[in-house]
């Protein structure tokens, strides 16, 4: 075999046509997978996902919810949680978040305390005797759930949270609206959400403020009050105490390790209205008595007016601006494309009552045409971190070729060889980028170019280098110390040294192997593999043949170490 | 060249390659190494995913009665703004709700969680003017990332319908106690537990037919339970007399007895307007329900209360988890006949153990595959020679790991499986140049230490030089920011730190062992 590359490098140095031939394809074949990104044809993600033990379920209701509302969707999710034959278990926690895991620290689980909230954490088999991944089967399972149980309640919000592979964020996709009017942020919210919704490829959708719902007021006259001798205290007392109950008093108990608190309210009979109107409002007001100075029984309904309002809903700001999030998670697909379909979409359908301009590289800048009130739509969530982590990563790949390139020419003295190494090496691009492309064609769901991949390249550029640099030492010191012709130095030194460098290639390879099976660092491990092949090929064939275009023998410092290669060459053919 | 002179080495390489060649220490040394790796191994805590510095604090101001634009205008405001003056916060988020406001700092990744939880402390309190004076104390509750995070939660249900929810709770929440005391657990939590309460419910008909109200129940009731402290006095002789008052109330039936009001001799009893239960905290919406698969069956939805067990920061999942696993043995035949069992649900320990095993598993596979291809490619003697420098490699790295306190999780491994690759390179580039040496005509006269020392040295600079640039390419990967950055960061940390041990084995370990289990050739002079 290795004779056969001997022919083969001898035959492509000896031939100027050949060797530029070489250089071309090169070329193109670069040109070529580098264009497999912008088009589409391998596309980008942060992480892929990762195959869990178990995920949860967060069900959200609007506000003023009730718990038994809350329940009766929670009931629904169970009964499509049990026809699964791979759950284990599944608890349901009703008015709060379950244990708190990496997923729902950012969001927000442990703060959850409210009637209209649910969180339900399935367990499944783990993944070893399970076909298949859990992603998957979220991804089956969330548009039935969605589709059966969100109608259960109006308005009611089912999403699928998985442990992320890497670090956690509030979602896939958080779109953040500052403004400086509560409203006019409602409204821009609501408007993102719609189109959000039309955004193939994006579920989990939400807005995450809260809703406007009615309320009634209990307004204390005051003129009546004080006229019947009553306080507004009482009243206050006496409604908290009748509907919501308090502990009025706390028995030290013998029997129970604590505390006992002796908790008094109208029995729930007598207690619960019969419908939401105000009229079935008041009539259960008046039948409350309050008890004056002069020990006379008065109904509350004779000093309090009913009211129905609207509520409150919070106020949230960040970074000390008002803001209110729109989050979408992405269903098994790149949140790149997504986004970018949104935004474009936003640019299309907005512009007929926003002005909008846009800041910085995707974040946007709206103006109201009727009230002239500026908006602002900043993206969030992982699409901002795979866009740091990869300008970052960018920027170490840079870094790490400047730091090589530098070592080289310490190491070399010359531009030129140090060029070399490094054009060599950063060919792997063309089998890292192949690689994935070849992988995606032949495994079920979309193999993504992800953070971990570029930290694969980034790899590769010092294996590659390594490659190339113990050939050029080799050709060196056959040129320098044995004064061989630099074109035979060079396919002797390629040859002799195609052992190691396959050898190691194939260590690489085999290492990564079992890394590429892997879901999280699979692109680690793809771009190891067929990078490392692109890498043994690039420092076999285009090096040999761009060092044989270059001065090799300059390079090398013939004449200024005061060692006359070419007089040696000539005692060289003597020996032979 | 017959008088020729002993090779002198001049790269690094060739020099330890010369010093432990013939050294009895270079055993010793790799037995030691072997060791410490093996030792750091054993001790290092495991983990599934490493560890994150994430550092932020709540700030909880309460003030009833107020709006939500009121307690943005004169809480959550001045909060935000005073928030801003301390370093290091990344981003401060602001909710302003009805009654309460809540405004939270959340640091940059990597600030120190101490210092950090400090400052936002200090300049609370520093500020506690700003706040209005109707507003209640405020609560800063800080974000701990380590003991915030369960790693095991237990669901305990119950089939039998006699046990009810509180007698579950009691009996969680002495577990509790006994699990909380085991080393390094740091917080244990339950979720889904209803208390014991009497519970009042008045009959609002009655109450308007007896013309009486909520208020006058209170008062009653508050006058019987009522508790004070023991009663000391003397005696004039000097003794001790100590009298306790017992609280009237024992039970529901007390409560029931109590009058309300009387009407011209007749006394109304609680009980006669109200029923009055021993039962538990129903006004508490909280509740947890479990459903399990049993026998392949869907069992009925159940009540369920969860105990949550979270350990210091970093101490070994693995180890506390199997602790709390005996200790729950030991209560379960006494759950069992209360007719009370548990499973668990969560179990971080053991997940982390079993992504720990099997990434050790794919190491031994992957060196094993390697050692076979060397086989093939190079000989048996030199497979053997290249696969005993892994150990030695891995157990350097994973020492200095143990140095640098870091803990053995799943980017750790990734890290050595990454490195596998690479650090297998410096003795194959070795072992294979001794190789080529020994079968070269040149190597004929020499000895074969000087051969050996000579094919090290020979290689000796641009694998220094190679290596130090895959070195380079990982370096600026530790300067990655965000969240990222830190989850990623034990690839920039032990890479480097296995290919430098990767050289140091190839030059010290590959030459001496190649002493000892390769043969040179004998030539007879043919080229």
């Amino acid at each position: 075999m290795l004779r056969k590359l001997n022919l083969i490098i001898m035959n492509i140095l000896r031939s100027k046509g050949k060797k530029r031939l070489v250089l071309i394809w090169t070329f193109l074949l670069f040109v070529a997978t580098v264009m497999l990104i912008p088009f589409k044809i391998v596309e980008v993600k942060m992480l892929p996902g990762k195959n869990n033990d178990s995920f949860s379920i967060h069900i959200d209701l609007p506000e003023g919810s009730s718990i038994q509302q809350t329940q009766r969707v929670c009931q629904c999710v169970s009964q499509y949680i049990q026809d699964e034959k791979e759950v284990t278990d599944a608890e349901v926690y009703l008015g709060m978040g379950a244990p708190l895991d990496i997923a729902g620290l950012v969001k927000g689980s442990h703060f959850k305390n409210s009637e209209n909230v649910a969180e339900v954490v399935v367990n499944i088999t783990k993944k070893h005797d399970r076909d298949e991944p859990s992603y998957l089967m979220v991804q089956r399972m969330r548009p039935i759930v969605q589709q059966s149980c969100e109608p259960i309640v109006y308005g009611a919000k089912i999403k699928f949270v998985e442990a992320p592979a890497g670090p956690p964020t509030l979602a896939a996709i958080v779109a953040e609206v500052y403004g400086s009017d509560a409203m006019g942020i409602r409204r821009l919210a609501s408007q993102i959400e719609a189109v959000f919704n039309k955004t193939p490829g994006l579920t989990d959708i939400d807005i995450l403020h809260d809703t406007i719902y009615d309320k009634v007021e209990v307004r204390v006259q005051s003129v009546k009050i004080s006229k019947s001798g009553l306080s507004v205290k009482q009243v206050n007392d006496i409604l908290y105490l009748a509907l919501e109950g308090m502990s009025i008093a706390i028995k030290n108990s013998t029997t129970y390790n604590k505390q006992v608190p002796i908790y008094l309210t109208l029995s729930p009979q007598t207690k619960d209205f019969k419908d939401r109107d105000l009229r079935s409002i008041e009539n259960k007001l008046s039948s409350l008595k309050l008890m004056n100075q002069k020990g006379m029984m008065i109904p509350i309904t004779e000093v309090v007016e009913i009211v129905p309002i609207k509520s409150n809903p919070g106020i949230m700001s960040k970074n000390l601006h008002k803001m209110t999030n729109v989050v979408a998670e992405t269903d098994m697909v790149s949140q790149v494309y997504p986004l970018m379909e949104a935004r474009s979409s936003i640019l299309e359908t907005l512009s007929d009552s926003y002005e909008i301009s846009t800041i910085g590289l995707f974040d946007l800048e709206l103006k109201d045409k009727e009230s002239g009130l500026i908006y602002q739509l900043l993206w969030d969530g992982e699409m901002k971190v795979t866009l740091d982590t990869f300008v970052d990563l960018g920027g170490a790949f840079i870094a790490a070729l400047i730091l090589i390139f530098l070592l080289l020419v310490i190491y070399y003295k010359s531009f030129i060889l140090s060029g070399i190494i490094m054009l060599g090496s950063f060919l792997s691009i063309i089998g890292v980028i192949l690689g994935h492309y070849i992988t995606d064609l032949f495994i079920a769901d979309t193999f993504f170019l992800t953070a971990t991949s570029l930290i694969g390249f980034i790899a590769l550029i010092g294996i590659s280098s390594r490659n190339s640099l113990l050939l050029i030492d080799f050709a060196k010191s056959l040129i320098v110390d044995k004064g061989m012709r630099p074109k035979e130095a060079i396919v002797y030194a390629t040859i002799t040294r195609a052992t190691p460098i396959l050898l190691t290639a194939v260590a690489i390879i085999l290492a990564s192997t079992l890394l590429a099976s892997d879901a999280v660092f699979g692109g680690l491990g793809i771009a190891l593999i067929f990078g490392t092949i692109a890498g043994v090929i690039s420092s076999l064939m285009v090096v040999p043949v761009l060092l044989d275009n270059s001065d090799l023998e300059k390079h090398f410092h013939c004449d200024e170490d005061g060692i006359r290669c070419k007089e040696n060459i000539g005692e060289l053919e003597e020996e032979r | 060249m017959q008088n020729h002179q002993p090779y002198e080495p001049v790269n690094i390489a060739g020099k330890l390659a010369r010093y432990f060649l013939n050294s009895p220490l270079t055993l010793i040394l790799g037995l030691f190494l072997l060791a410490i790796g093996y030792l750091s191994l054993i001790l290092m805590p495991r983990e599934e995913d490493p560890q994150m510095v994430v550092s932020g604090s709540t700030v909880i101001v309460a003030m009833p009665g107020a709006t939500a634009k009121e307690i943005e205008e004169i809480i959550v405001k001045p909060l935000e703004r005073k928030l801003k003056e301390v370093k290091g916060i990344e981003h401060i988020y602001g909710n302003a709700m009805d009654n309460v406001g809540i405004v939270t700092a959340a640091f940059y990744i990597g600030e120190e969680k101490e210092g950090s939880n400090l400052k936002i402390y200090d300049k609370i309190m520093q500020n506690m003017d700003i706040l209005p004076k109707t507003a209640m104390n405020p609560l800063i509750k800080p974000l701990d990332i380590d003991i915030d995070i369960p790693i095991m939660t237990i669901a305990f249900y119950s089939h039998d319908q006699s046990v009810n929810q509180t007698m579950l709770y009691d009996k969680v929440q002495d577990i509790q106690h006994q699990i909380n005391g085991l080393p390094n657990v740091a917080v244990t939590s339950t979720k889904g537990g209803h208390k014991h309460q009497y519970n009042i419910q008045v009959d609002l008909n009655k109450l308007s037919g007896y013309n009486l109200s909520m208020g006058q129940i209170v008062k009653s009731v508050e006058s019987l339970a009522y508790d004070v402290p023991s009663i000391k006095t003397h005696t004039k002789n000097g003794e001790i007399i100590l009298m306790s008052v017992k609280n009237a109330i024992d039970s529901a039936k007390d409560i029931g007895n109590i009058i309300v009001a009387q009407y011209g001799g007749s006394a109304i009893y609680l009980k006669d307007i109200a029923k009055v239960s021993d039962s538990y905290d129903y006004q508490n919406f909280k509740s947890a329900k479990i459903c399990i698969r049993e026998d392949g069956q869907f069992m009925n939805q159940l009540n369920q209360v969860t105990l949550t067990v979270s350990k210091l920061k970093g101490t070994n999942a693995v180890i506390i988890s199997d602790e709390v696993k005996d200790e729950l043995e030991k209560y379960k035949d006494q759950l069992k006949k209360q007719g009370i069992s548990y499973i668990l649900t969560r179990n971080y320990g053991e997940r982390a153990n079993e992504a720990v095993s099997e990434l050790v598993m794919h190491l031994v596979i992957s060196i094993v595959i390697i050692s076979i291809l060397l086989i093939f490619a190079l000989g048996w003697r030199e497979s053997l020679i290249v696969t005993f420098t892994v150990p030695a490699i891995l157990a350097i790295t994973l020492f200095v790991a143990y140095l640098t306190d870091q803990t053995i999780n799943r980017i750790t491994l990734f890290a050595f499986l990454l490195s596998l690759g690479l650090l297998v390179d410096a003795a194959i580039i070795v072992i294979e140049n001794i190789h080529r040496h020994y079968h070269s005509s040149e190597a004929a006269n020499e000895s074969v230490d000087e051969t050996l020392i000579k094919a090290t040295d020979e290689i000796g600079a641009p694998t220094n030089i190679a290596t130090l640039a895959i070195i380079f390419t990982m370096v600026p990967m530790a300067f990655v920011g965000q969240m990222m950055g830190a989850f990623m960061k034990p690839i920039p940390a032990n890479v480097p730190v296995a290919l430098i041990a990767s050289l140091f084995v190839a030059y010290i370990f590959t030459p001496w062992m190649a002493k000892i289990l390769m043969k040179k050739p004998d030539f007879e002079g043919e080229h």
